[in-house]
């Protein structure tokens, strides 16, 4: 089935021998041949990592480039596919053969974090390659010290899992069985990992029978000028949006709460952007060194990272290496958080600097474009229970590996996004509670939305969550918890003031109430243990005063808001009729009255003696919300001691994004 | 008098009613436009306007918007959900995920239920089916009394784990019936007693908030039809394909969401069936989107994934149908890098293509019939007329001149782009679950279906398109020919090799003894009524199953895990002979037959089309203007032969015979056109 070329050349906008039908009608077949590799994945993959959407799929072109890539996508792959296809292109050069399959999951060489294994296949047209279908997908266990492979005490990668330098799986059509048994043989569950090897490597098939057929139809020579017209139709589309764009440079600082290999303090990510002719340059030269735990980012998440956050102010324009090549980054020199390089340990990148270079960007776009202003979102965080599952008599292996949604920032029109899933990867679905129970000891006491979470403002933030569990019948177990956001709290915009603290309560409310901080592994738990964690709502937008008095109402009929913070945090005072009946009313003068004496008190209150402040923390006079919106004060939320340098960090912060704009 | 069965479809614009006489045998059709606020209005009226007897219909059936619209506009009684202490929230924090992964100020939709309408009772039960927090009775009282005065009318009560021990929902449930005796109660373990919780609780959250809705429409429109002399059962039409009667509605009236959306697939399959194909697709295209089915081994694809908004699932089987935002008023523009797009975005009948002359000056896919003489001047026998000139001038201004092309290369380019995107959705349909488009016959109907179908077809390599007799009204037919159905499940996890087939076989029984149960509840005779065993297997360590037969007795299971491997091969290339097959689900899906209409067969001996109406230049892609008849559907016999290049007018469609393709006119009256023998 052949058709003759089409005569009509579209003047400069398609190259070669495309015209605008036949470019449409491409682009269009490369989102379904990369969703089709999509769709397979999610069907047939043995990682519930995977199957609650943590992959991607992208199309590349002979180069490497990315030409397409999965509508579903998770952010965090985002424009790291490239790098890793170019990775192989650099190992096996003229060595790569039809029916070879590659895996590759180096942080080192443009990967995310050793979990994420990539498959690569080529698509040869005769002895020509014509591009690479690639997906990459989150292994549940990749070896290293913890199961989960998510050490937070690691420093260098060699403790954190198998790291996969490109490698030959297939060859030919041909398993490498040895090959593929090395790499399943050094996860904690090698029969899951071979499922997903599998998987992935049949997925990459899909798109590439599908890339033949268009082949078939079109002739290569289309089809490979279709490749690069996509991409400079994505590059194009960027470019004149920009046209349209003010000219200039922007600078936001984010930080991580600390690094354990120094004095307390916060640890500052730079971000400064550049908007000229040539395009959107990042520079984030500034930041600090690598830290010593696991939170540091690689060359390629720091990229995938500028490019997700960029790309949340473009919503609808595709993803390949043409909005690459718009957006420039300087990432400095290596050996800092966002440029770790070899050997620094990187697993803990996604809730590190990642999310700190998207909220960055997020709060330098919302002044760009203040019709799509957004405040801090809540930070990825995952908790890790693993051990022996004493329920029968085969003690199996168990590994309760959970995830939440959470509140994202108010927004210039509306609240934030309640009980949403990380700027990470809007796709990643939370588990079932009953699931989880079938699959290990633990019995979850709450999964539900915190009253007071979001973050005050004109617009507040999102709810966050709560969930938590009881182990049953378990032995040797352990707890780890990788998060950030116990002290570098999510913070609001234009005035609006920040959400809560993360971090894990072991036993919370008994004599043996523990605050486990935001990263830890291996702390022991036993039966009878409880725990819980909560998970930040969003930043607010604007100031909390000017927020219209019904919509606090609203929310305390929701239970969003509680009344007495209703009168705290939005000085409405609001008197209680029948809550059984929602009846709720606002006393009018008494809001009047309360919102005039916050309004003159409050630039004072960030000013009184953080000593002081966290005294009465300790004594139960304040609580944890009155520290971090009115006091500006950090303080370790078990023992109430006082963070002094991080107070001063946060209080320069809050000044910053809150006070300033206060009237 | 001879005997009728009635058939109404509500859509959106027009509520169809369709009359199979079963003395004549003939199919005749009303449309009348539909009356929103009070759906029930238009259906009256459609019955009044055919001149129907209600005393000589003998089976009514309805597909109804309903459900859905209730549940897309919120506009709920009073309704309330009790949950276990501690997940209050969990129908509001779903998965998670948003729809639109990229667009920070795209909101998912809120839940059905309010958080203030939500209530936690202390109760737990583990994953076992152990009592681990005993039902506290009195704080079930305490608020049973609070709904009480709230004004409560339904209730969903959603406990954690109640799949495998529903016990403290049904003493809940209890409680509550004993304070407030008139509301509804839809308990989750009843409705979907299958494992996840939020999967579980949105189903029956929209059940509950269904159910004074839904169930008082069916009462009233039952009692209407009985009151004018209709002495048989309402039957309503389901997600599912099937339909049920008043008497299950109260029970599932969630059932009844997409109600609807199955009537034009289950048309497709039959006219498909009634030619002789057991594999076909169907493509409805509308004046806004086009909705594709897939008919394989003669059954109706089926999915359990699916919701009427992203984030609230309703996890019955739905007949799978894919809508994509192409119709004949899709709008063709150039976006901003320069590139041809067609749709989503649409005229609708408000301002209409630009040719309706109705304010319209965007180009769109009909602008784009007309220009190349594919569509004619005059619609619906002359009621409509449209404009050549202000399609062209749209055109001229959208695509030509932004491109450099001439009038008639741009309107050819905008429907080769509305074609390669629905020949996209037919793959996404039908290759991402293994099927190869080759093997299968296009249906083609919907307002535009007829003008696009060949075309489409082409780029698929379909080899026959098959055009119903009107295929402006085949969604209404599809209404005549449902079954009543239900869709039962059980957990049973399992290894497949392992499993105790005495067990397998008790499981399936009980649900058969359930599905019988209803089946009788609904009147249905035993003679007609089917059961069909499904069993939903994955291999170990899998996450997603896969739904196959299985019959009943010895070796049963071990059939279905032959099935399993085949079935995996084939939607997705591999299979596992070595590994382990988990068993996860069982599923039983019980038919109550009813009668079907007996169509009778024309005579189709082969004999030349009578003499054009007319001959007009209608432009094709690599021909250019070609003469080309036109002839007047009505005036074709059975038998007729036609080749291409040829149009086809009739009341309410245009269907476009391309060169190089053969066409006939069927003993049903159906259109075949085959493009690989012309």
């Amino acid at each position: 089935m052949t058709q003759t070329m089409p005569e009509h050349h579209a003047g400069g906008i398609t190259p070669g021998p495309l015209d605008p039908v036949t470019f449409e009608v491409l682009k269009n077949a490369f989102v379904t041949a990369v969703d089709l590799m999509s769709e397979q994945i999610m069907r047939t993959c043995y990682s519930f990592v995977i199957y609650a959407r943590d992959f991607s799929s992208a199309l590349c072109d002979a180069e490497g480039n990315t030409v397409m890539q999965g509508t579903g996508d998770i952010a965090v792959h985002v424009g790291t596919l490239h790098f890793q296809c170019k990775a192989v292109l650099e190992e096996f050069g003229d060595d790569i053969n039809p029916g070879d399959v590659f895996a590759v999951n180096d942080p080192y060489r443009g990967g995310t974090h050793f979990n994420d294994v990539s498959f690569i296949r080529p698509i040869f047209v005769g002895p020509r390659i014509i591009g690479f279908a690639q997906n990459k997908g989150h292994w549940a266990d990749i070896g290293g010290t913890v199961p989960g492979s998510f050490d937070v005490n690691a420093k260098e990668h060699f403790g954190e899992g198998l790291r996969i330098t490109p490698v030959r799986v297939w060859h030919r059509g041909r398993l490498l069985h040895d090959v593929a048994q090395l790499l399943v043989s050094n996860t904690r569950s090698p029969y899951s990992s071979m499922g997903d090897l599998n998987a992935q490597a049949e997925a990459t098939a899909v798109c590439e029978r599908e890339i033949l057929r268009l082949v078939e139809r079109y002739g290569t020579d289309v089809v490979v000028a279709a490749m690069a017209g996509v991409q400079d139709y994505v590059e194009r589309i960027v470019r004149n949006r920009l046209a349209e764009l003010p000219k200039g440079e922007w600078t936001a600082v984010d930080y991580l709460d600390a690094d354990p290999g120094q004095p307390e303090g916060l640890v500052p990510i730079s971000i400064k952007m550049t908007i000229d002719d040539e395009g959107i340059h990042y520079d984030l030269r500034g930041s600090a060194p690598a830290v010593s735990t696991f939170l540091n980012s690689g060359y390629g998440t720091t990229h995938s990272a500028l490019y997700a956050g960029t790309k949340t102010f473009f919503p609808e324009v595709a993803l390949n290496s043409g909005f690459y090549r718009v957006v420039q980054a300087e990432i400095g020199p290596e050996g800092t958080v966002v440029n770790a390089g070899w050997p620094h340990a990187v697993t803990g990148f996604c809730s590190g600097p990642y999310e700190k270079l998207m909220n960055g960007i997020f709060e330098i776009w919302s002044k760009v474009m203040p019709e799509r202003a957004m405040a801090c979102a809540f930070n990825l965080e995952y908790l890790l229970v693993g051990g022996r599952d004493a329920r029968t008599t085969d003690r199996p292996y168990f590994m309760w590996y959970d995830w939440m949604a959470g509140g994202w920032g108010g927004r210039a029109t509306k609240d934030g996004s309640g009980a949403t899933a990380p700027v990470f990867g809007v796709g990643l679905a939370v588990q079932p509670v009953e699931g989880q129970e079938r699959l290990s000891p633990v019995l979850t006491s709450a999964h539900r939305i915190v009253t007071d979470s979001g973050g005050p403002g004109r617009h507040r933030g999102g709810c966050g969550l709560e969930k938590g569990g009881v182990l049953t019948d378990c032995e040797n177990t352990v707890m780890s918890y990788c998060c950030d956001r116990a002290r570098s709290i999510t913070w609001g915009i234009e005035g609006g003031l920040p959400s809560v603290p993360h971090g894990v309560w072991l036993n919370k409310g008994t004599d043996a109430e523990r605050f486990l901080g935001v990263t830890f592994s291996g702390v022991p738990i036993k039966p009878g243990d409880s725990f819980t964690r909560p998970s930040a709502g969003g930043g607010g937008l604007g100031d909390p005063l000017t927020r219209d008095p019904a919509a606090v109402v609203e929310d305390v009929v929701d239970g969003y808001v509680s009344v007495e913070r209703a009168a705290k945090d939005y000085g409405v005072v609001i008197t209680v009729i029948d809550p059984e009946l929602d009846r709720y009313e606002i006393d009018e003068p008494a809001t009047e009255s309360l919102r005039a004496s916050i309004a003159a008190e409050r630039s004072d209150w960030l000013q009184e003696d953080p000593q002081d402040v966290a005294r009465r923390y300790r004594a139960g006079e304040l609580d944890m919300l009155d520290l971090v919106r009115r006091y500006g004060v950090i303080v370790d939320w078990g023992t109430g001691e006082l963070h002094e340098r991080t107070t001063e960090q946060y209080r320069e912060l809050m000044q910053r994004r809150s006070a300033a704009y206060w009237a | 008098m001879s005997k009728q069965r009635v058939a109404v479809d509500v859509g959106g614009t027009f509520t169809d009613v369709c009359i199979f006489d079963e003395t004549t045998r003939q199919v005749r059709v009303t449309k009348v436009p539909s009356t929103p606020s009070d759906p029930m209005r238009a259906v009256l009226d459609g019955v009044t306007r055919a001149d129907v007897d209600l005393a000589a219909v003998s089976l009514f059936s309805h597909g109804t918007t309903v459900a859905t619209n209730a549940l897309i506009t919120r506009n709920f009684r009073p309704a309330a959900l009790v949950t276990t202490t501690g997940f209050r929230d969990v129908i509001e924090i779903r998965d998670g995920t948003k729809d639109d992964l990229w667009d920070a100020y795209h909101d998912v939709a809120p839940p059905y239920i309010r958080r203030r309408d939500r209530f936690e009772v202390s109760e737990r039960i583990d994953y076992s089916g152990q009592v681990v927090t005993p039902l506290d009775e009195q704080e079930a009282r305490r608020i049973a009394a609070l709904l009480r005065k709230r004004e409560v009318q339904t209730v969903a009560v959603c406990f954690v784990n109640s799949y495998v021990n529903p016990a403290h929902e049904i003493r809940m449930r209890e409680i509550l019936e004993e304070e407030l005796p008139d509301a509804t109660i839809s308990t989750s373990a009843e409705i979907l007693p299958e494992i996840f919780e939020h999967d579980r609780f949105t189903t029956t959250v929209a059940n509950a908030v269904l159910a004074p809705l839904v169930s008082g429409y069916v009462s009233r429109l039952a009692e209407q039809l009985g009151a004018g002399g209709y002495a048989g059962d309402l039957l309503l039409l389901h997600s599912g394909g099937g339909s049920m009667t008043p008497r299950m509605v109260e029970r599932y009236p969630v059932r009844l969401a997409a109600s609807g959306i199955a009537a034009g697939a289950i048309a497709a399959r039959h006219v498909a069936a009634q030619c002789g194909y057991a594999n076909a697709i169907g493509l409805d295209m509308g004046g806004t989107s086009t909705d594709i089915s897939l008919v394989h081994g003669g059954e109706l694809r089926v999915t359990k994934e699916w919701s009427v908004e992203y984030g609230y699932p309703i996890i019955f089987p739905s007949i799978e149908v894919l809508t994509i935002g192409a119709g004949g008023g899709s709008i063709a523009y150039i976006d901003e890098a320069g590139s041809l797009r067609n749709g989503p975005q649409s005229a609708g009948a408000d301002p209409g293509p630009a040719c309706y002359a109705g304010g319209g000056t965007e180009p769109t896919n009909s602008d784009a019939n007309l220009v190349l003489n594919r569509l004619g001047t005059s619609l619906a026998g002359g009621a409509k007329v449209l404009r050549p000139e202000l399609a062209e001038k749209a055109i001229l201004d959208g695509v030509a001149r932004p491109l450099g092309l001439d009038v008639e290369q741009a309107a050819s380019a905008i429907l080769k782009v509305a074609n390669a995107n629905m020949a996209d959705a037919v793959r996404l349909i039908s290759i991402r679950r293994g099927y190869d488009p080759r093997d299968f016959a296009l249906v083609a109907f919907g307002g535009a279906g007829a003008l696009h179908g060949a075309e489409v077809a082409r780029e698929l390599g379909i080899p026959t398109v098959i055009v119903p007799a009107n295929p402006g009204v085949t969604s209404a037919l599809g209404c005549l020919l449902v079954d009543i159905r239900h869709d039962l499940s059980a957990m049973f996890g399992a290894l497949a090799h392992e499993a105790d087939e005495e067990e397998f076989e008790n499981a399936f029984a009980g649900l058969e003894a359930e599905a019988s149960a209803r089946l009788r509840h609904e009147g249905v005779a035993p003679e007609d009524a089917v059961l069909q065993r499904l069993v939903s297997m994955r291999y170990l360590g899998q996450w997603r199953s896969l739904n196959v037969r299985c019959g009943s007795g010895r070796g049963a299971l071990a059939e279905a895990v032959q099935l399993f491997h085949e079935q995996h091969e084939r939607e997705y290339a591999f299979r596992r002979d070595d590994t382990p097959v988990e068993i996860y689900q069982l599923g039983l899906t019980a038919v109550g037959t009813t009668p079907k209409p007996a169509f009778t067969p024309h005579d189709a001996s082969r004999k030349p089309a009578p003499a054009p109406l007319k001959t007009r230049k209608v432009y094709f892609d690599g021909n250019g203007w070609l003469d080309t008849p036109v002839h007047d559907r009505d005036a074709l016999p059975a038998g007729s032969e036609l080749t291409g290049p040829a149009v086809i007018d009739q009341l309410d469609s245009t269907t476009v015979v391309p060169p190089g393709t053969r066409a006939e006119v069927d003993e049903w009256l159906n259109i075949r056109i085959h493009l690989t023998e012309a």
